[in-house]
Protein backbone atom coordinates (compact mmCIF):
# COMPACT_ATOMS: atom_id res chain seq x y z
CA UNK A 1 0.00 0.00 0.00
CA UNK A 2 1.95 2.95 -1.09
CA UNK A 3 0.73 6.60 -1.66
CA UNK A 4 2.23 8.14 -4.70
CA UNK A 5 5.92 6.78 -4.37
CA UNK A 6 7.04 9.46 -6.94
CA UNK A 7 5.68 12.52 -4.01
CA UNK A 8 6.80 10.67 -1.43
CA UNK A 9 10.83 10.97 -2.81
CA UNK A 10 10.41 14.15 -3.59
CA UNK A 11 9.23 15.16 -0.38
CA UNK A 12 12.05 13.51 1.37
CA UNK A 13 14.79 15.05 -0.84
CA UNK A 14 12.62 18.84 -0.27
CA UNK A 15 12.28 19.02 -3.66
CA UNK A 16 8.34 19.00 -3.49
CA UNK A 17 6.20 22.14 -4.34
CA UNK A 18 6.16 24.07 -1.32
CA UNK A 19 2.24 25.36 -1.65
CA UNK A 20 0.35 25.20 1.22
CA UNK A 21 2.41 23.53 3.22
CA UNK A 22 5.72 26.09 2.90
CA UNK A 23 7.62 26.82 6.07
CA UNK A 24 6.26 30.17 7.06
CA UNK A 25 8.43 32.56 9.06
CA UNK A 26 7.72 35.39 11.19
CA UNK A 27 9.53 37.63 9.32
CA UNK A 28 7.56 36.50 6.07
CA UNK A 29 5.87 39.00 3.73
CA UNK A 30 3.29 37.76 1.26
CA UNK A 31 1.54 38.40 -1.94
CA UNK A 32 -1.12 37.48 -2.20
CA UNK A 33 -3.61 37.68 -4.71
CA UNK A 34 -6.43 35.60 -6.87
CA UNK A 35 -4.69 34.39 -10.05
CA UNK A 36 -4.81 36.91 -12.89
CA UNK A 37 -5.15 40.09 -10.49
CA UNK A 38 -1.97 41.73 -10.79
CA UNK A 39 0.30 39.48 -8.80
CA UNK A 40 3.04 39.55 -11.20
CA UNK A 41 3.09 43.23 -11.72
CA UNK A 42 3.04 43.90 -8.01
CA UNK A 43 6.04 41.27 -7.22
CA UNK A 44 8.15 43.41 -10.20
CA UNK A 45 6.94 46.59 -8.73
CA UNK A 46 8.56 45.27 -4.87
CA UNK A 47 11.42 43.51 -6.39
CA UNK A 48 12.02 46.64 -7.96
CA UNK A 49 11.28 49.02 -4.97
CA UNK A 50 13.27 46.39 -2.94
CA UNK A 51 16.46 46.37 -5.25
CA UNK A 52 17.40 49.08 -6.91
CA UNK A 53 19.99 47.72 -7.90
CA UNK A 54 19.28 44.90 -9.93
CA UNK A 55 16.71 45.43 -12.34
CA UNK A 56 13.56 42.65 -11.80
CA UNK A 57 13.20 40.46 -14.75
CA UNK A 58 11.43 37.06 -15.54
CA UNK A 59 14.96 35.37 -14.85
CA UNK A 60 15.85 36.57 -11.49
CA UNK A 61 11.89 37.60 -10.12
CA UNK A 62 12.25 33.76 -8.40
CA UNK A 63 14.93 35.29 -6.52
CA UNK A 64 13.80 38.56 -5.33
CA UNK A 65 10.35 37.20 -4.82
CA UNK A 66 9.58 33.66 -5.47
CA UNK A 67 6.38 31.96 -6.00
CA UNK A 68 5.71 29.26 -3.67
CA UNK A 69 3.26 27.53 -5.64
CA UNK A 70 6.12 26.92 -8.46
CA UNK A 71 9.06 26.49 -6.39
CA UNK A 72 10.27 24.05 -3.74
CA UNK A 73 10.17 23.64 0.02
CA UNK A 74 14.21 23.24 -0.16
CA UNK A 75 14.84 26.05 -2.46
CA UNK A 76 12.33 28.31 -0.31
CA UNK A 77 14.21 27.67 2.87
CA UNK A 78 17.60 29.08 0.91
CA UNK A 79 16.11 32.26 0.16
CA UNK A 80 17.66 34.94 2.50
CA UNK A 81 15.36 36.17 5.36
CA UNK A 82 13.26 38.41 5.85
CA UNK A 83 11.66 36.65 2.56
CA UNK A 84 8.43 38.67 0.16
CA UNK A 85 6.79 35.53 -1.22
CA UNK A 86 4.39 35.21 -4.02
CA UNK A 87 0.57 33.09 -2.82
CA UNK A 88 -2.48 32.85 -4.47
CA UNK A 89 -3.71 30.90 -0.98
CA UNK A 90 -7.28 31.60 0.79
CA UNK A 91 -6.40 32.17 4.06
CA UNK A 92 -3.87 30.97 5.89
CA UNK A 93 -3.24 32.12 9.41
CA UNK A 94 0.50 31.60 9.50
CA UNK A 95 1.08 34.36 6.72
CA UNK A 96 1.97 37.54 8.99
CA UNK A 97 1.96 39.99 6.59
CA UNK A 98 0.02 40.33 3.94
CA UNK A 99 -0.02 42.55 0.97
CA UNK A 100 -3.54 41.46 -0.88
CA UNK A 101 -4.00 42.75 -4.22
CA UNK A 102 -7.78 42.26 -5.55
CA UNK A 103 -9.17 43.02 -9.19
CA UNK A 104 -12.58 43.89 -10.40
CA UNK A 105 -13.76 39.22 -10.96
CA UNK A 106 -15.47 40.21 -14.12
CA UNK A 107 -11.89 41.07 -15.41
CA UNK A 108 -10.19 38.41 -13.71
CA UNK A 109 -12.54 36.04 -15.44
CA UNK A 110 -11.80 37.76 -19.20
CA UNK A 111 -8.33 37.60 -18.04
CA UNK A 112 -8.38 33.50 -16.58
CA UNK A 113 -10.41 32.26 -19.65
CA UNK A 114 -7.11 33.44 -21.80
CA UNK A 115 -4.49 32.13 -19.29
CA UNK A 116 -6.45 28.69 -19.15
CA UNK A 117 -6.09 28.31 -23.29
CA UNK A 118 -2.47 29.26 -22.46
CA UNK A 119 -1.59 26.36 -20.34
CA UNK A 120 -4.22 24.66 -22.93
CA UNK A 121 -6.69 23.32 -20.05
CA UNK A 122 -9.45 24.78 -22.40
CA UNK A 123 -9.55 24.97 -26.26
CA UNK A 124 -10.06 27.76 -28.56
CA UNK A 125 -13.57 27.03 -28.98
CA UNK A 126 -14.41 26.64 -25.31
CA UNK A 127 -16.94 29.52 -24.96
CA UNK A 128 -16.34 32.19 -22.59
CA UNK A 129 -19.52 32.00 -21.31
CA UNK A 130 -19.32 28.35 -20.53
CA UNK A 131 -15.74 29.73 -18.77
CA UNK A 132 -17.65 32.02 -16.64
CA UNK A 133 -19.55 29.54 -15.21
CA UNK A 134 -16.51 27.17 -14.55
CA UNK A 135 -14.82 30.51 -12.82
CA UNK A 136 -17.77 30.88 -10.77
CA UNK A 137 -17.92 27.72 -9.50
CA UNK A 138 -14.81 27.18 -8.76
CA UNK A 139 -13.84 24.77 -11.30
CA UNK A 140 -10.61 24.11 -13.98
CA UNK A 141 -7.61 26.09 -12.00
CA UNK A 142 -9.74 27.45 -9.61
CA UNK A 143 -10.01 24.44 -7.55
CA UNK A 144 -6.58 24.96 -6.77
CA UNK A 145 -6.96 28.54 -4.60
CA UNK A 146 -11.07 28.43 -3.78
CA UNK A 147 -13.38 30.50 -5.88
CA UNK A 148 -12.90 34.69 -6.53
CA UNK A 149 -15.18 35.12 -4.00
CA UNK A 150 -13.90 32.44 -1.04
CA UNK A 151 -10.55 33.70 -1.68
CA UNK A 152 -10.90 37.29 -1.07
CA UNK A 153 -13.42 36.89 1.27
CA UNK A 154 -11.63 34.58 3.54
CA UNK A 155 -8.51 36.88 3.50
CA UNK A 156 -10.73 40.66 3.84
CA UNK A 157 -13.12 39.13 6.27
CA UNK A 158 -9.89 37.93 8.77
CA UNK A 159 -7.88 40.80 8.38
CA UNK A 160 -8.92 43.57 7.04
CA UNK A 161 -8.35 46.84 9.19
CA UNK A 162 -4.85 45.39 10.79
CA UNK A 163 -1.50 46.73 10.45
CA UNK A 164 0.06 44.23 8.78
CA UNK A 165 -2.57 43.52 6.36
CA UNK A 166 -2.32 46.02 3.30
CA UNK A 167 -5.05 45.60 0.58
CA UNK A 168 -4.58 47.17 -3.06
CA UNK A 169 -6.89 47.24 -5.41
CA UNK A 170 -5.64 46.51 -9.22
CA UNK A 171 -7.78 49.34 -10.67
CA UNK A 172 -6.46 52.19 -8.12
CA UNK A 173 -2.74 50.99 -9.09
CA UNK A 174 -3.33 51.22 -12.97
CA UNK A 175 -4.99 54.35 -12.25
CA UNK A 176 -2.38 56.02 -9.34
CA UNK A 177 0.65 53.42 -9.12
CA UNK A 178 3.03 55.81 -7.46
CA UNK A 179 1.07 56.24 -4.95
CA UNK A 180 0.00 52.55 -4.19
CA UNK A 181 3.68 51.87 -4.30
CA UNK A 182 4.39 54.81 -1.91
CA UNK A 183 1.83 52.70 0.43
CA UNK A 184 3.80 49.31 -0.30
CA UNK A 185 6.89 51.25 0.52
CA UNK A 186 5.49 52.96 3.94
CA UNK A 187 4.26 48.96 4.84
CA UNK A 188 7.61 47.74 4.25
CA UNK A 189 8.94 50.66 6.55
CA UNK A 190 10.62 52.45 3.94
CA UNK A 191 11.57 55.78 3.46
CA UNK A 192 11.74 55.87 -0.07
CA UNK A 193 12.45 59.13 -2.17
CA UNK A 194 10.11 59.95 -4.87
CA UNK A 195 12.49 58.68 -7.09
CA UNK A 196 12.85 55.81 -6.10
CA UNK A 197 9.57 55.11 -5.99
CA UNK A 198 9.38 56.33 -10.02
CA UNK A 199 12.35 53.86 -10.90
CA UNK A 200 10.30 51.15 -9.52
CA UNK A 201 7.39 51.59 -11.88
CA UNK A 202 9.05 52.24 -14.77
CA UNK A 203 10.87 49.32 -14.13
CA UNK A 204 7.94 47.78 -13.93
CA UNK A 205 5.97 49.03 -16.67
CA UNK A 206 4.01 46.88 -18.93
CA UNK A 207 5.61 47.58 -22.22
CA UNK A 208 9.03 46.74 -20.11
CA UNK A 209 7.59 43.75 -18.97
CA UNK A 210 6.11 42.51 -22.23
CA UNK A 211 9.66 43.27 -23.89
CA UNK A 212 11.14 40.85 -21.17
CA UNK A 213 8.01 38.21 -21.24
CA UNK A 214 9.29 37.38 -25.72
CA UNK A 215 12.59 37.78 -23.91
CA UNK A 216 12.39 35.27 -21.25
CA UNK A 217 8.86 33.51 -21.37
CA UNK A 218 10.31 30.41 -22.71
CA UNK A 219 12.31 30.26 -19.59
CA UNK A 220 10.62 31.36 -16.80
CA UNK A 221 8.66 28.84 -14.30
CA UNK A 222 5.38 29.72 -15.14
CA UNK A 223 4.98 30.68 -18.87
CA UNK A 224 7.92 27.48 -20.26
CA UNK A 225 5.94 24.74 -22.20
CA UNK A 226 2.94 27.19 -22.61
CA UNK A 227 1.34 28.74 -25.91
CA UNK A 228 3.87 31.17 -27.04
CA UNK A 229 1.04 32.40 -29.12
CA UNK A 230 -1.05 33.89 -26.16
CA UNK A 231 0.80 36.45 -23.80
CA UNK A 232 1.04 35.61 -19.66
CA UNK A 233 1.21 39.94 -19.45
CA UNK A 234 -2.25 40.76 -21.17
CA UNK A 235 -4.03 43.97 -21.73
CA UNK A 236 -2.98 45.30 -18.09
CA UNK A 237 -6.25 47.35 -18.00
CA UNK A 238 -9.74 47.28 -16.18
CA UNK A 239 -12.84 47.78 -17.50
CA UNK A 240 -13.01 45.27 -20.65
CA UNK A 241 -15.52 43.13 -18.97
CA UNK A 242 -18.19 45.60 -20.15
CA UNK A 243 -17.31 45.53 -23.73
CA UNK A 244 -16.06 41.53 -23.63
CA UNK A 245 -18.18 39.75 -21.20
CA UNK A 246 -21.58 38.23 -22.24
CA UNK A 247 -24.42 39.93 -20.12
CA UNK A 248 -25.40 36.24 -18.72
CA UNK A 249 -21.86 35.92 -17.22
CA UNK A 250 -21.77 39.53 -16.12
CA UNK A 251 -25.75 38.58 -14.22
CA UNK A 252 -23.67 35.04 -13.16
CA UNK A 253 -20.58 36.59 -11.18
CA UNK A 254 -22.55 39.79 -10.37
CA UNK A 255 -25.14 37.41 -8.29
CA UNK A 256 -22.74 35.12 -6.63
CA UNK A 257 -20.67 38.00 -5.48
CA UNK A 258 -22.75 40.93 -5.48
CA UNK A 259 -22.38 42.08 -1.78
CA UNK A 260 -18.89 41.36 -1.40
CA UNK A 261 -17.74 43.67 -4.98
CA UNK A 262 -20.00 46.34 -3.73
CA UNK A 263 -17.80 46.32 -0.83
CA UNK A 264 -15.14 46.32 -2.07
CA UNK A 265 -16.26 49.17 -4.90
CA UNK A 266 -17.18 47.36 -7.63
CA UNK A 267 -20.20 48.91 -9.31
CA UNK A 268 -23.03 46.37 -9.75
CA UNK A 269 -24.51 46.61 -12.94
CA UNK A 270 -27.43 43.92 -12.85
CA UNK A 271 -29.83 44.67 -9.90
CA UNK A 272 -30.22 42.09 -7.59
CA UNK A 273 -31.47 41.79 -3.75
CA UNK A 274 -29.61 41.64 -1.15
CA UNK A 275 -26.30 44.26 -2.26
CA UNK A 276 -24.76 46.68 0.43
CA UNK A 277 -22.87 46.56 3.52
CA UNK A 278 -20.09 43.83 3.75
CA UNK A 279 -21.61 42.87 7.14
CA UNK A 280 -24.71 41.95 5.99
CA UNK A 281 -23.26 38.98 4.25
CA UNK A 282 -21.44 37.96 7.37
CA UNK A 283 -25.55 37.87 9.26
CA UNK A 284 -27.61 36.74 6.30
CA UNK A 285 -27.38 32.90 8.15
CA UNK A 286 -27.19 34.25 11.58
CA UNK A 287 -30.95 35.50 10.45
CA UNK A 288 -31.59 32.57 9.57
CA UNK A 289 -30.84 31.07 12.65
CA UNK A 290 -32.38 33.34 14.78
CA UNK A 291 -35.80 32.82 12.70
CA UNK A 292 -35.77 29.11 13.64
CA UNK A 293 -36.47 31.23 17.51
CA UNK A 294 -40.30 32.11 16.10
CA UNK A 295 -41.24 28.42 14.88
CA UNK B 1 20.37 19.76 6.78
CA UNK B 2 21.27 15.94 8.55
CA UNK B 3 17.46 17.07 10.73
CA UNK B 4 15.70 18.14 7.90
CA UNK B 5 16.69 15.06 5.97
CA UNK B 6 16.08 12.19 9.02
CA UNK B 7 12.76 14.22 9.79
CA UNK B 8 11.71 13.97 6.27
CA UNK B 9 12.96 9.64 5.86
CA UNK B 10 10.19 9.52 9.02
CA UNK B 11 7.44 11.31 8.01
CA UNK B 12 7.79 10.03 4.55
CA UNK B 13 7.54 6.45 5.53
CA UNK B 14 4.71 7.38 7.73
CA UNK B 15 3.04 9.21 3.84
CA UNK B 16 4.15 6.23 2.27
CA UNK B 17 1.74 3.67 4.37
CA UNK B 18 -0.47 6.06 4.97
CA UNK B 19 -0.13 6.20 8.65
CA UNK B 20 -0.07 9.53 9.39
CA UNK B 21 -2.80 11.43 10.61
CA UNK B 22 -4.10 13.60 7.77
CA UNK B 23 -5.34 16.91 9.71
CA UNK B 24 -5.71 19.64 7.57
CA UNK B 25 -4.32 17.45 4.22
CA UNK B 26 -7.01 14.84 4.10
CA UNK B 27 -8.81 13.53 1.37
CA UNK B 28 -11.78 15.16 0.82
CA UNK B 29 -14.47 13.23 -1.01
CA UNK B 30 -17.57 14.73 -3.06
CA UNK B 31 -20.10 13.44 -0.32
CA UNK B 32 -18.08 14.25 2.79
CA UNK B 33 -19.97 16.03 5.79
CA UNK B 34 -18.28 18.12 7.88
CA UNK B 35 -18.81 19.13 11.53
CA UNK B 36 -16.87 22.36 11.86
CA UNK B 37 -16.24 24.69 14.71
CA UNK B 38 -13.43 26.46 16.56
CA UNK B 39 -11.84 24.63 18.75
CA UNK B 40 -14.15 24.73 22.74
CA UNK B 41 -17.21 25.38 20.82
CA UNK B 42 -19.72 22.10 21.34
CA UNK B 43 -17.96 20.66 18.20
CA UNK B 44 -18.07 16.97 20.63
CA UNK B 45 -21.22 17.41 21.70
CA UNK B 46 -22.63 17.90 18.43
CA UNK B 47 -20.97 14.78 17.39
CA UNK B 48 -22.72 13.02 19.87
CA UNK B 49 -26.11 14.39 18.77
CA UNK B 50 -25.03 13.59 15.31
CA UNK B 51 -23.80 10.58 16.16
CA UNK B 52 -26.62 9.41 18.00
CA UNK B 53 -29.41 10.71 15.21
CA UNK B 54 -27.70 8.79 12.53
CA UNK B 55 -27.30 5.18 14.56
CA UNK B 56 -30.28 5.16 16.60
CA UNK B 57 -29.55 1.43 17.29
CA UNK B 58 -25.91 1.76 19.28
CA UNK B 59 -25.51 4.75 21.71
CA UNK B 60 -22.34 7.21 20.39
CA UNK B 61 -19.46 6.98 23.76
CA UNK B 62 -15.66 7.97 24.02
CA UNK B 63 -14.74 4.47 22.86
CA UNK B 64 -16.76 4.44 19.07
CA UNK B 65 -17.06 8.41 18.43
CA UNK B 66 -13.90 8.32 16.17
CA UNK B 67 -15.51 5.49 14.36
CA UNK B 68 -18.85 7.39 13.82
CA UNK B 69 -17.47 10.44 13.01
CA UNK B 70 -13.73 10.24 12.70
CA UNK B 71 -11.69 12.85 13.39
CA UNK B 72 -8.89 13.65 11.02
CA UNK B 73 -6.00 14.82 13.54
CA UNK B 74 -6.94 11.39 15.41
CA UNK B 75 -7.13 8.88 13.09
CA UNK B 76 -4.74 7.80 10.48
CA UNK B 77 -4.84 8.39 6.63
CA UNK B 78 -5.67 4.46 5.78
CA UNK B 79 -8.42 4.81 8.26
CA UNK B 80 -9.78 7.21 7.00
CA UNK B 81 -10.17 6.57 3.45
CA UNK B 82 -11.53 2.59 4.81
CA UNK B 83 -14.85 4.37 6.73
CA UNK B 84 -18.38 3.81 5.23
CA UNK B 85 -19.60 6.58 3.28
CA UNK B 86 -21.12 8.87 3.24
CA UNK B 87 -18.37 10.06 6.10
CA UNK B 88 -19.03 12.46 8.85
CA UNK B 89 -16.23 14.27 9.67
CA UNK B 90 -15.27 16.42 12.59
CA UNK B 91 -13.07 19.68 11.57
CA UNK B 92 -11.80 22.56 13.69
CA UNK B 93 -10.56 23.91 10.03
CA UNK B 94 -10.40 27.76 9.13
CA UNK B 95 -11.86 27.91 5.51
CA UNK B 96 -11.23 25.24 3.41
CA UNK B 97 -12.66 25.48 0.24
CA UNK B 98 -13.01 21.73 -0.96
CA UNK B 99 -15.37 20.63 1.62
CA UNK B 100 -18.73 20.14 0.33
CA UNK B 101 -21.20 20.21 3.11
CA UNK B 102 -20.76 21.58 6.40
CA UNK B 103 -22.21 22.18 9.47
CA UNK B 104 -20.63 25.20 11.27
CA UNK B 105 -21.47 25.81 14.84
CA UNK B 106 -20.61 28.94 16.63
CA UNK B 107 -20.37 29.63 19.85
CA UNK B 108 -19.62 33.33 22.22
CA UNK B 109 -16.07 33.26 22.21
CA UNK B 110 -16.24 35.27 25.90
CA UNK B 111 -17.51 31.74 26.26
CA UNK B 112 -14.75 29.39 24.14
CA UNK B 113 -11.99 31.84 25.53
CA UNK B 114 -13.08 30.87 29.33
CA UNK B 115 -13.57 26.76 28.41
CA UNK B 116 -10.05 26.88 26.78
CA UNK B 117 -8.60 28.46 29.69
CA UNK B 118 -9.56 25.57 31.22
CA UNK B 119 -9.01 22.82 28.56
CA UNK B 120 -5.22 24.39 28.81
CA UNK B 121 -5.08 23.69 32.26
CA UNK B 122 -6.71 20.06 31.03
CA UNK B 123 -3.91 19.70 28.88
CA UNK B 124 -1.55 20.71 30.98
CA UNK B 125 -0.42 23.86 28.72
CA UNK B 126 -1.45 25.84 32.37
CA UNK B 127 -0.73 25.80 35.34
CA UNK B 128 -3.65 26.24 37.95
CA UNK B 129 -4.05 29.69 38.83
CA UNK B 130 -2.20 31.05 36.10
CA UNK B 131 -3.75 34.48 34.65
CA UNK B 132 -6.91 34.45 32.73
CA UNK B 133 -6.40 38.00 31.60
CA UNK B 134 -2.75 37.08 29.85
CA UNK B 135 -4.03 33.62 28.20
CA UNK B 136 -6.95 36.01 26.84
CA UNK B 137 -4.63 38.41 24.99
CA UNK B 138 -2.68 35.13 23.47
CA UNK B 139 -6.63 33.81 22.95
CA UNK B 140 -7.16 37.25 20.97
CA UNK B 141 -4.05 37.32 18.75
CA UNK B 142 -4.87 33.40 18.03
CA UNK B 143 -1.68 32.55 19.68
CA UNK B 144 -3.13 29.21 21.85
CA UNK B 145 -4.43 27.61 19.12
CA UNK B 146 -3.60 26.16 15.15
CA UNK B 147 -6.76 27.02 13.87
CA UNK B 148 -6.36 30.57 14.05
CA UNK B 149 -7.88 32.95 16.32
CA UNK B 150 -11.59 32.37 16.64
CA UNK B 151 -12.32 35.54 14.64
CA UNK B 152 -10.18 34.17 11.76
CA UNK B 153 -12.01 30.92 11.79
CA UNK B 154 -15.18 31.91 12.20
CA UNK B 155 -15.22 35.16 9.70
CA UNK B 156 -13.35 32.96 6.82
CA UNK B 157 -16.33 30.52 6.91
CA UNK B 158 -18.89 32.68 6.92
CA UNK B 159 -17.37 34.88 4.29
CA UNK B 160 -17.16 32.39 1.82
CA UNK B 161 -20.04 30.13 2.93
CA UNK B 162 -23.34 31.88 4.46
CA UNK B 163 -26.01 31.56 2.74
CA UNK B 164 -25.26 29.12 0.37
CA UNK B 165 -26.30 25.96 -0.11
CA UNK B 166 -24.25 23.72 1.88
CA UNK B 167 -23.49 25.83 4.54
CA UNK B 168 -25.54 25.30 8.10
CA UNK B 169 -25.19 27.43 10.60
CA UNK B 170 -25.90 26.78 14.54
CA UNK B 171 -25.51 28.65 17.56
CA UNK B 172 -24.46 26.60 20.32
CA UNK B 173 -26.68 28.86 22.59
CA UNK B 174 -29.48 28.24 20.33
CA UNK B 175 -28.72 24.38 20.65
CA UNK B 176 -28.66 24.61 24.51
CA UNK B 177 -32.05 26.20 24.40
CA UNK B 178 -34.15 23.87 22.25
CA UNK B 179 -31.86 21.16 21.45
CA UNK B 180 -34.50 19.50 19.59
CA UNK B 181 -35.57 22.41 17.46
CA UNK B 182 -31.92 22.96 16.09
CA UNK B 183 -31.50 19.14 15.25
CA UNK B 184 -33.89 18.74 13.91
CA UNK B 185 -32.63 21.92 11.99
CA UNK B 186 -29.41 19.30 11.29
CA UNK B 187 -31.98 16.09 10.11
CA UNK B 188 -33.35 18.33 7.64
CA UNK B 189 -29.96 19.38 6.09
CA UNK B 190 -28.89 15.74 5.98
CA UNK B 191 -31.70 14.53 4.55
CA UNK B 192 -32.90 11.91 7.26
CA UNK B 193 -36.39 11.84 8.16
CA UNK B 194 -36.49 11.34 11.72
CA UNK B 195 -39.37 10.78 13.93
CA UNK B 196 -39.98 13.14 16.86
CA UNK B 197 -38.58 10.32 19.51
CA UNK B 198 -35.79 9.44 17.23
CA UNK B 199 -34.74 12.92 17.80
CA UNK B 200 -35.57 12.47 21.71
CA UNK B 201 -33.67 9.78 21.83
CA UNK B 202 -30.58 11.44 20.14
CA UNK B 203 -30.94 14.59 22.27
CA UNK B 204 -31.19 12.71 25.50
CA UNK B 205 -28.16 10.15 24.96
CA UNK B 206 -26.08 13.45 24.25
CA UNK B 207 -27.30 14.81 26.98
CA UNK B 208 -24.56 16.92 29.52
CA UNK B 209 -24.79 14.41 32.28
CA UNK B 210 -24.74 11.08 29.95
CA UNK B 211 -21.41 12.75 28.64
CA UNK B 212 -20.30 13.55 31.99
CA UNK B 213 -21.01 9.85 32.88
CA UNK B 214 -19.49 8.48 30.01
CA UNK B 215 -16.28 10.96 30.58
CA UNK B 216 -15.91 9.23 33.93
CA UNK B 217 -15.66 5.86 32.81
CA UNK B 218 -13.86 6.00 29.39
CA UNK B 219 -11.62 9.10 29.14
CA UNK B 220 -8.70 7.18 29.16
CA UNK B 221 -10.09 5.42 26.30
CA UNK B 222 -10.63 8.65 23.86
CA UNK B 223 -7.68 9.94 22.15
CA UNK B 224 -8.24 13.62 23.62
CA UNK B 225 -8.67 13.30 26.93
CA UNK B 226 -6.57 9.97 27.90
CA UNK B 227 -3.35 12.08 28.34
CA UNK B 228 -4.92 14.71 30.25
CA UNK B 229 -5.31 15.38 33.77
CA UNK B 230 -8.01 13.57 35.09
CA UNK B 231 -9.21 15.68 37.79
CA UNK B 232 -10.35 18.38 35.17
CA UNK B 233 -13.20 17.67 33.46
CA UNK B 234 -13.28 17.59 29.59
CA UNK B 235 -17.06 18.14 29.40
CA UNK B 236 -17.66 21.08 31.48
CA UNK B 237 -20.06 23.51 32.43
CA UNK B 238 -22.19 22.83 29.16
CA UNK B 239 -24.03 26.20 29.76
CA UNK B 240 -23.57 29.52 28.09
CA UNK B 241 -22.73 33.28 29.84
CA UNK B 242 -20.31 31.59 32.58
CA UNK B 243 -17.89 34.42 30.95
CA UNK B 244 -20.54 36.81 33.05
CA UNK B 245 -19.04 35.73 36.47
CA UNK B 246 -16.06 34.51 35.43
CA UNK B 247 -13.65 36.63 32.94
CA UNK B 248 -12.29 39.66 33.78
CA UNK B 249 -13.67 42.92 32.49
CA UNK B 250 -10.62 43.69 30.85
CA UNK B 251 -10.53 40.67 29.53
CA UNK B 252 -14.53 41.00 27.82
CA UNK B 253 -13.40 44.18 26.81
CA UNK B 254 -10.34 43.02 24.64
CA UNK B 255 -12.26 40.33 23.13
CA UNK B 256 -15.07 42.56 22.15
CA UNK B 257 -12.68 45.22 21.06
CA UNK B 258 -10.95 42.68 18.30
CA UNK B 259 -14.47 40.93 16.83
CA UNK B 260 -16.76 43.65 17.60
CA UNK B 261 -18.47 43.83 14.48
CA UNK B 262 -18.61 39.54 13.84
CA UNK B 263 -19.81 39.09 17.13
CA UNK B 264 -22.62 41.49 16.65
CA UNK B 265 -23.32 39.93 13.47
CA UNK B 266 -23.94 36.49 15.08
CA UNK B 267 -26.18 38.10 17.68
CA UNK B 268 -23.55 38.07 20.32
CA UNK B 269 -24.30 41.33 22.52
CA UNK B 270 -21.77 43.36 23.75
CA UNK B 271 -20.83 44.99 26.74
CA UNK B 272 -18.89 47.66 26.12
CA UNK B 273 -20.18 48.53 22.42
CA UNK B 274 -20.62 52.15 22.89
CA UNK B 275 -16.95 52.62 24.21
CA UNK B 276 -13.68 51.36 23.38
CA UNK B 277 -15.05 48.51 21.03
CA UNK B 278 -16.90 50.82 19.10
CA UNK B 279 -14.09 52.65 18.36
CA UNK B 280 -11.43 50.59 17.42
CA UNK B 281 -14.00 48.56 14.87
CA UNK B 282 -15.36 51.77 13.25
CA UNK B 283 -10.77 53.01 12.85
CA UNK B 284 -10.47 49.87 11.38
CA UNK B 285 -13.42 50.42 9.17
CA UNK B 286 -12.62 53.94 8.39
CA UNK B 287 -9.20 52.67 7.61
CA UNK B 288 -10.74 49.78 4.95
CA UNK B 289 -13.03 52.96 3.65
CA UNK B 290 -10.20 55.16 2.64
CA UNK B 291 -8.32 52.42 0.87
CA UNK B 292 -11.59 51.32 -1.05
CA UNK B 293 -12.72 55.34 -1.33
Amino acid sequence: MIYGSKRIFRYLLGTDIAGRSLAVYQDDTFIVSYPRSGNTWTRFLVANLLHPEEPTSFANIERLVPDSEAQSSRYLRRIPRPRVIKSHQYFDPRYKRVIYVVRDPRDVALSYYDFERKYRHIDDAYPLQNYASDFVSGRLSSADWGTWGENVGSWVSTRRGQKDFLLLRYEDMLENTMLEVAKIAAFFGMEATAERVRGAVERSSVQRMRGLEKLQGKDWVSTKNKRPDIPFVRTAASGHWISKLPKNSIAEIESAWGPLMAALGYELVTTQPGCGEPLQMLSSSVRSTLSRERI
Amino acid sequence: METFLLKRIIAGTKLAFGLHRPGRNLVVLPDDVFIVSYPKSGNTWTRFLIGNLIHPQSPVDFSNINLIIPDPEGLSKRQLARMPRPRYIKSHQYFDPRYPKIIYVVRDPRDVALSQYHFHRKRKLLQDGASVEQFVSRFVAGKTSPYASWGENVASWMATRSDRPGFLLLRYEDMVVNTTRELAEVAHFLGIQASKERLAQAVARSSAHEMRKLEEKQALLWSSTKETRQDVPFVRAAKPGGWKTELPEISVREIEGAWAGLMKSLGYQLCFDEEHARARYEESDAKLGRVLR
